[in-house]
């Protein structure tokens, strides 16, 4: 594995980039409007984030700020935006395409290892305590079926989702 | 009107035995210029000893004066009745020859004219022993056509001098009178009662704030107007030119005929008021019981069910609304009635009218926004369209020209204007519906005007002035103080507490959110074609857009034609439009219509394609190909059918030949046997030392870049012969394999782009073909790369010898063929 | 009797046993039987897609699969796994390309996505299986009207071209059951808008602020309880009421209630086996006002 990664050029390569990844692919038809930020219960609170500026910005090839910076981590996926874009830009769907294209280049925020870990541990993000477990008996639940864990593995294999939550490990 | 007679007399063999053909060939050398290129005597020579010529001259020029005299005389002296012609720019030389050999009494389709300047000795100046050669081969297939070619004689086709105007808006309002005022038999058919569309409930129009019902008079003899002055449409006197027949109430169900001979089926509904008697005393309203929402004033008010919109348009009579009245139940009007213009009795009428052309103005209308859920358009009175507002500005309207919000009535004292609802909007209508910007900033405009104090802003994605004046529009409107945010708002919530509306928008440029307090929210919708558009295309055989709007033939060329010869349109039908270009649309739609049918008669040439019935049978391939409908399939036996061709409508491109799969049916003007004798004889002769390339081109952008290309003297191999068709639509798959048969190495089709054939469909419906030609010749054991087609328009010249140079190479490297 | 796969998720058996003891009770009452199925893992939801989305449709195509082998549609109660298991099969089963990319993955798991299955939400059951009108019928202690901040959380609506659960804008399903309990489903300002859930353990303090609005506007409203059908909401509004507590200085105590406690109530379970221990805003108001 190469010890630095080539910077991207920071052009309008950026969309093409983004249009080819799952759940990218609608970026281009962005025409700026603004419905989304006005329409985000995220951007409301903070200006800490504003899905119209993280499209512009990427439409610009700003790939670096995009990729880096808190601001795509922000979007709570409320879908709120995608739902009234006039464009039927499928703008949270495009938030996860850039998120996934930062985590694979290793910009992964605590919490998603956190999940990813329980995931390929035990197949589920939330683990059950021995006290819940009880609880559960006690108030007369079925016992939990066992997960899938074993074929979840192949399939996370597969997709290389292991290679990439875990590579920055590795090298470090 | 079909080609039957001449059809299957024709197919039963040549029973009329042809008087066998001697050929003038006339060369011109353009001034001695293109003989320092090619051999002019080897020219003269070669042709000498071609079998059926009988005259071979050589000229500077032959398409007028001497030369072409030279052409008349032999025609007329009977030593010649096949002429071929090689001259410059044959597009334009051919029209002066063929008339002056009709003039001479030869059939003017008994002439070919060739290009032996930009398609031989210009491109191949470089290698002029090669050049000679291709010339002879050029010549050669022109006379092996000539000896072939037969009479096409000329039919008349009967155009009423009588037009149909479907919708009494602006623009129907102004074609109709145009025609009329020509002379022309007008009906202009209105599905309201009333005339004036759109127009007449927008008040005002931009930039000049003038009326909007306002018209130019009739140019006829009337006392009461000039001919220069503009009128309301109500006292223009337009309804009143004796040609002129306005049907209100009506409606369009049925056309038959054909282009220049329709015979339309209007269903009138009845008014229930005589318009003759009827003197608008007001009486009837003052007696009826009936209140119903008053759609004309967007139902901001009611009316009664017995009325008329105010301002008047026309007619200036009374209607009785049918789905409010109770008739005999009540007739109450009818009592007071001092004409006895009531006539409660009235039934639903058809009307058949017989007119040449058709006119389709039906207009635009407002998008119905309340499908846009987060606008809530229809849940909170306060938020109106701009055809709501455009209500209440009109001093006859339901607030007497104030704004009010509609819940309480209390004026409006912040005003937010929304762009962009439901156009540019991928969820509802993609187009930009390109006036609303203009209605937004004259709405805003006239209400800053008039009540200074109220606060207007206008939340934007983009603002669109595209027009004359337009942008001095916008500049009047800061100046004044109108607001502009730019940002598409979110959504318009309601706060029940004050009874205020939230527009939640961003301001971009400040990047911030804001929420805008408002009285009124006034949604800038977005302009959709008429309601029942989908039902009249139908009705008429014509195309709606993508985006639901009457289809126009070609929208640089023909912006006022459909497909359908005699069908016309204009005005908003085609897209929104402000009031001046639905004028000129008007007037130009007018124009055509008037072309179309000014002698009386249609006339023309019968180069149309023929079916051989003996062959044709129970398939559909050309009447669904053919892009002018001109071909239906009628009965023949037993459950079997024929395709028929209608001459009237046939445009002779071909595109049904290249699409038959039995040969059953040809063009009159180019016969498979002449096809074939071109083919043959370009390919007889090489005098190259590459391997021959037949490019087979059709007349229109592919010949127009091989002859840019020879024009600008850019130069490519000899080995690479034309032979034209009219469209390459007409080209078959054993074309391309006789081609490689008569000796070509490579095949090369020239055609328009696919998006802009002349002929609609022919350049898409051969790209297939090619396709599948190649999976064939790789069968036969041809290498596909032999077969390659180009698209190409008259300023791609270079493109052309590009891809002949190409070709002549990646034919050499395939190397020699060898057909099995 | 209608059979569905039961998918419980994680965060309802890890963290809200009165959630999946309610939603049991209910539908079993209603005449619907729920079926554990074993090897059932994670739906792949949000953080998984932000991870990667490729794996996060294979992992829940993975999980519709054991549905499909067993021949049964899916019930979801947490409206986080009903958006990745809905979405995913509206997908996989819409883009013949993307099906096949999937089940590329799949097959090293040994399995293949079909797409003849149903993934439901359990409000669809109670709407289209059960019926208002049953709902109606087996109601023996009615709500009295208790003022109910309806709440169904993002996933359960959006993204609508892909859920098709209702009008997004003007969602009706939710109100109906839950004035089909005798309850009155009251109007509030945001309705709609999320409670921030997903940024909990990235960006906290926004997630908070978020959630807070939503309490506020429900307080205002004067609703006598939030009620929520995805345990994530459940926990963003249940539990962030206590930090909004230390954060913000402010108390509300505004029950949170999911839907099927509600029904479990109106259909006389007994409280005391509902797990009702486990809400952190202590809900005695509304067992107050319904009796």
């Amino acid at each position: 594995m190469a010890e630095e990664k080539p910077e991207k050029p920071s052009t309008v390569d950026f969309a093409r980039e983004i249009t080819s990844k799952l759940g990218g692919e609608t970026i281009t038809y962005c025409y700026q409007c603004g419905t989304c930020a006005s329409s985000c219960p995220v951007a409301k609170t903070t200006d800490r984030y504003n899905p119209r500026q993280i499209l512009r910005l990427a439409l610009l090839g700003q790939r670096g700020e995009v990729l880096t910076e808190d601001a795509i981590w922000l979007c709570a996926s409320c879908y709120n935006c995608q739902e009234r874009c006039p464009q039927k830009v499928e703008i949270a769907d495009v938030i996860y395409a850039l998120r996934n294209i930062a985590i694979s280049e290793g910009n992964i925020p605590a919490i998603y290892t956190e999940f990813a870990t329980g995931l390929m541990s035990e197949g589920r993000i939330v683990p059950i305590s021995k006290f819940l477990e009880k609880k559960r008996a006690d108030y007369g639940l079925p016992p939990l079926k066992p997960t899938g864990i074993e074929a979840l593995k192949k399939i996370l294999s597969a997709t290389g989702f292991d290679k990439i939550m875990f590579k920055k490990g590795e090298s470090q | 009107m079909t080609a039957k007679k001449g059809l299957s007399k024709r197919s039963k063999g040549k029973v009329k035995k042809m008087e066998e053909a001697k050929v003038g060939v006339f060369l011109s050398d353009c001034g001695g210029q293109i003989a320092k290129i090619l051999d002019f005597e080897a020219l003269t020579g070669f042709l000498k000893t071609v079998n059926g010529v009988a005259l071979v001259a050589r000229g500077s020029e032959f398409w007028r004066g001497q030369g072409l005299q030279a052409i008349v005389d032999a025609v007329k002296e009977k030593k010649i009745n096949r002429v071929v012609v090689a001259e410059n720019i044959p597009k334009i030389s051919e029209i002066a020859i063929t008339k002056a050999v009709e003039e001479a009494e030869l059939n003017p389709h008994l002439v070919e004219v060739l290009d032996i300047k930009d398609h031989c000795a210009w491109p191949h100046k470089d290698t002029p022993k090669e050049a000679t050669e291709k010339a002879k081969a050029m010549l050669l297939a022109a006379v092996e056509k000539a000896k072939l070619l037969e009479p096409i004689e000329k039919t008349e086709f009967p155009a009423v001098k009588s037009v149909l105007v479907i919708g009494g808006g602006i623009a129907g309002i102004q074609a109709a009178e145009d025609l009329a005022d020509m002379g022309f038999q007008v009906y202009l058919v209105e599905k309201e009662p009333f005339l004036g569309g759109l127009a007449a409930k927008a008040v005002r129009f931009f930039p000049t704030d003038d009326c909007a019902i306002c018209i130019q008079s009739p140019t006829s003899d009337l006392k009461t107007v000039t001919q220069t002055s503009r009128k309301c449409v109500y006292r223009s006197g337009f309804s009143e030119i004796p040609n002129l027949n306005v049907l209100t109430n009506s409606k369009i169900v049925k056309v038959e005929g054909a282009p220049g001979n329709f015979k339309v089926t209007v269903e009138r509904k009845p008014r229930y008021v005589n318009e003759k008697k009827c003197v608008a005393c007001d009486l009837c309203t003052s007696v009826c019981p009936v209140e119903v929402p008053d759609e004309y004033n967007a139902k901001l008010k009611t009316r009664k069910a017995i009325y008329v919109n105010k301002p008047l348009v026309y007619p200036p009579v009374y209607a009785i609304d049918a789905k409010a009245c109770k008739f005999h139940e009540c007739a109450k009007c009818v009592e007071v009635c001092p004409t006895k213009a009531i006539e409660l009795d009235q039934k639903t009428e058809h009307l058949t009218l017989n007119v040449g052309s058709v006119i389709v103005a039906t207009g635009f209308r407002e998008y119905d926004p309340s499908v846009i859920k987060e606008y809530h358009y229809g849940e909170y009175p306060d938020i109106v369209t701009h055809l709501e507002l455009a209500r209440m500005l009109d001093a006859f309207g339901p607030t007497n020209g104030t704004v009010v919000r509609p819940s309480d009535g209390k004026p409006a004292k912040r005003i937010v204007f929304v762009q962009c609802v439901g156009s540019r909007d991928r969820r509802w209508n993609p187009y930009c519906s390109s006036i609303c910007c203009m209605i937004s900033l004259k709405h805003a405009t006239l209400i800053k005007s008039a009540f200074p104090d109220t606060d207007v802003t206008i939340c934007y994605i983009d603002i669109r002035t595209t027009g004359r004046e337009h942008e001095y529009y916008y500049e009047r409107a800061r100046e004044i103080g109108v607001k502009f945010v730019k940002g598409r708002p979110a959504e318009i919530v309601h706060d029940p507490a004050t009874n205020t509306l939230v527009v939640e928008v961003e301001d971009e440029l400040l990047r911030r959110l804001l929420e805008l307090e408002a009285d009124l929210v006034v949604l800038a919708t977005a302009m959709v074609s008429s309601e029942n558009a989908r039902e009249l295309a139908e009705i008429l055989g014509i195309e709606l857009d993508q985006d639901g709007f009457f289809k126009e033939y070609n929208a640089k060329l023909r912006p006022t034609e459909t497909k359908r010869r005699g069908i016309f349109l204009c005005g908003g039908a085609t897209f929104p439009k402000d009031a001046p270009t639905a004028s000129l649309h008007a007037h130009s739609a007018a124009v055509k219509a008037a072309k179309f049918l000014m002698n009386g008669k249609i006339v023309k040439d019968l180069k149309v394609a023929v079916v051989n019935e003996d062959y044709c049978g129970d398939c559909e391939f050309c009447p669904v190909t053919c892009p002018y409908g001109a071909i239906t399939l009628e009965p023949k036996g037993e459950g079997h059918f024929v395709a028929r061709v209608s001459e009237l409508l046939c445009e002779g491109c071909g595109v049904c030949v290249g699409t038959c799969p039995v040969g059953a049916i040809e063009l009159r003007h180019l016969k498979p046997s002449q096809i074939s004798a071109q083919m043959k004889a370009l390919l007889s002769i090489n005098g190259t030392s590459k391997p021959l390339v037949l490019a087979i081109s059709c007349s229109e952008c592919g010949n127009a870049a091989i002859d840019s290309s020879g024009m600008a003297m850019m130069s490519y191999p000899a080995n690479v012969r034309v032979l034209r068709v009219p469209c390459t639509g007409i080209v078959q798959v054993q074309h391309i394999l006789e081609a490689f048969k008569a000796g070509a190495q490579g095949v090369m089709v020239v055609g328009c782009k696919p998006d802009g054939c002349h002929y609609e469909v022919g350049s898409q419906k051969t790209h297939k073909k090619v396709e599948l030609a190649k999976t064939l010749l790789k069968a036969y054991g041809i290498e596909p790369e032999r077969l390659e087609m180009f698209n190409l328009v008259y300023i791609e010249g270079d493109k052309f010898a590009e891809a002949a140079k190409m070709m002549t190479e990646r034919v050499e490297k395939l190397g020699s063929l060898q057909l099995a | 009797m209608t059979s569905y796969a039961l998918f419980l998720g994680c965060t309802i058996p890890a963290r809200q046993p009165q959630y999946e003891l309610s939603a049991r009770k209910a539908l079993t009452k209603l005449g619907i039987e729920l079926i554990d199925l074993e090897n059932m893992t994670c739906c792949a939801p949000p953080p998984l897609q932000s991870i990667d989305l490729e794996t996060s449709l294979a992992v829940a195509a993975y999980n519709i699969c054991l549905a499909e082998e067993a021949d049964l549609n899916m019930i979801t109660l947490c409206t986080g796994c009903f958006e990745s298991l809905a979405m995913a099969n509206r997908l996989l089963k819409e883009k013949p390309e993307l099906k096949e990319r999937v089940n590329k993955i799949l097959a090293n798991a040994g399995k293949e996505f079909k797409g003849n299955k149903e993934v439901r939400h359990y409000l669809q059951v109670l709407m289209n299986d059960v019926g208002i009108n049953s709902i109606k019928q087996n109601i023996i202690k009615p709500l009295n009207n208790l003022k109910v901040a309806a709440f169904s959380g993002c996933h359960l609506l959006r993204p609508s071209a892909l859920l098709r659960f209702d009008d997004p804008e003007r969602p009706r399903i939710f109100d109906t059951l839950i004035e089909a309990l005798g309850a009155k489903s009251i109007w509030y300002k945001n309705k709609l808008r999320c409670c921030g859930g997903l940024l909990r353990g990235y960006a906290d303090d926004v997630a908070l602020a978020i959630a807070r609005d939503k309490i506020v506007n429900a307080h205002n409203a004067s609703a006598d309880c939030i009620s929520t059908l995805c345990p994530f909401c459940f926990l963003t509004l249940d539990l962030g009421q206590v930090l909004i507590k230390t954060t913000y200085k402010e108390e509300y105590n505004m029950p949170i209630i999911h839907y099927a406690e509600l029904l479990s109530l109106s259909l006389g379970v007994e409280p005391k086996e509902l797990a009702l221990d486990f809400h952190k805003v202590k809900i005695d108001k509304v067992m107050e006002k319904i009796g």
